[in-house]
């Protein structure tokens, strides 16, 4: 399923590719050094207000990462049978590599912004690491399965759609970053597998029905 | 001889407008084949149909296909942009695995040995065509689908892909054509497709 020549092509076109990693990153990083000032004047903000915003860091960079670059349907299937590659191998190749593009970028930001900010997450690394994890993958999936199995090319379409769903994504691992003791994180992270799953056996499934 | 494509009411269209309508259709895997016709009568649409790339209204039509390897060298380039040539060999044959010499000596018959690290973009449709071509060649799939087959082709070009459809023929591989009328390419046609009509 996972394919090493479809990782290594999608990882080649993100190199070269001047809206991802040269565009987006350093736009958010300043955003995320201007922030404090803009909000209270001082390069520390309030707790409270801290994870909130942080969580809309979260949702704003994935959606421009997820809209950076569009597949075009028809070019895709030409593609796909140009080189008889199947849909399911594209599918989840494409998402090992993008989620190889983006996790590394969003946990840089996210040191960044507490850097920058002089506050941090109030729970244990291991529970950031992983809700930022699931976020990424379910997110990856859904915009992946947004692009492939709907007819929706335009941006502005593939953002109003798919904002709500990052939305919903992010209040689920909202209580785990605002701090809840441990018993609550583990059924969060279970919530957040769960979910993953679910995303994974949809897509699935459409992907197996494809073929 | 088994078919590989297969339909009694074909019907294609974009939206509600009909483009093909109610074509009987069956094409035997090791046959040639022509679609002819003149600007909008369809002949792009049912190439993309037969080679599995159609997107649009199918309006219910009953299509059967068999389990052969198809590529269409189509009116726009499948080859990725933003790679260069031996990147996107290397993307497209993954499967096949071809030996590095072959590859060589058939960028050499199509003298696009020395562009090879170039990138796709930087190209011209005549290159892309002929890159294309390479690929075709070295891939060898069951049905090799052309659309407009000498468009974008000079002289060289041209006598490039009549020579791989010849090969193709004496080894038994299907070819498809599409073109406004009959280039001459094939010696053996088992049918052609008039869209005309």
């Amino acid at each position: 399923m996972i394919k090493k020549f479809i990782i290594k092509k999608e990882l080649n076109l993100e190199l070269r590719n001047n809206t991802s990693l040269f565009l987006i990153t350093p736009t958010m990083c300043v955003l995320i050094i201007v922030f404090p000032i803009l909000s209270e004047n001082r390069f520390r903000v309030e707790n409270d207000m801290f994870v909130i915003v942080q969580l809309l860091f979260l949702i704003i960079f994935t959606t421009l990462f997820s809209i950076r670059n569009p597949l075009e349907e028809q070019t895709l299937i030409k593609e796909l049978n140009f080189g008889s590659i199947k849909k399911i191998d594209y599918f989840y190749s494409k998402t090992i590599s993008e989620l190889g593009i983006f996790y590394p970028q969003i946990i840089f930001l996210l040191i960044l912004f507490s850097g920058f900010t002089n506050t941090s997450i109030n729970n244990s690394i291991i529970y950031i690491i992983f809700s930022v994890l699931f976020f990424c993958l379910n997110a990856i999936m859904v915009n992946l399965f947004f692009q492939m199995f709907t007819s929706f090319s335009s941006r502005f379409v593939q953002f109003i759609l798919i904002v709500p769903i990052y939305i919903g994504f992010a209040i689920l691992i909202a209580p785990m970053w605002l701090g809840v003791n441990q018993e609550i994180s583990n059924i969060y992270s279970l919530m957040l597998l769960g979910i993953t799953m679910i995303i994974y056996s949809f897509t699935n499934f459409y992907l197996r029905k494809s073929q | 001889m088994s078919l590989f494509f297969k339909s009694n009411n074909l019907s294609l269209g974009y939206g509600n407008q009909l483009v093909i309508n109610n074509l009987d259709l069956s094409l035997k895997i090791s046959n040639n084949y022509e679609i002819i016709g003149k600007n909008g009568s369809g002949k792009t649409t049912l190439l993309m149909c037969i080679s599995n790339n159609f997107i649009g209204n199918t309006f219910n039509s009953n299509i059967e296909r068999g389990e052969y390897s198809f590529m269409e060298i189509g009116s726009s380039p499948s080859l990725i942009p933003k790679l260069s040539l031996i990147e996107n060999i290397k993307y497209f044959l993954y499967k096949e695995s071809i030996d590095e010499k072959l590859i060589v000596e058939t960028l050499n018959k199509y003298q696009l040995n020395e562009f090879k690290e170039d990138l796709i973009e930087d190209y011209s449709s005549g290159m892309i065509k002929r890159s294309e071509l390479t690929i075709a060649d070295l891939k060898k799939p069951d049905i090799l689908c052309i659309d407009e087959p000498k468009v974008y082709l000079d002289e060289n070009g041209i006598q490039l892909l009549f020579d791989l459809l010849n090969y193709r023929e004496t080894q038994k591989m299907t070819s498809i054509l599409s073109s406004q009328e009959s280039i001459n390419a094939l010696s053996n046609i088992e049918r052609t497709i008039d869209l005309n009509d």
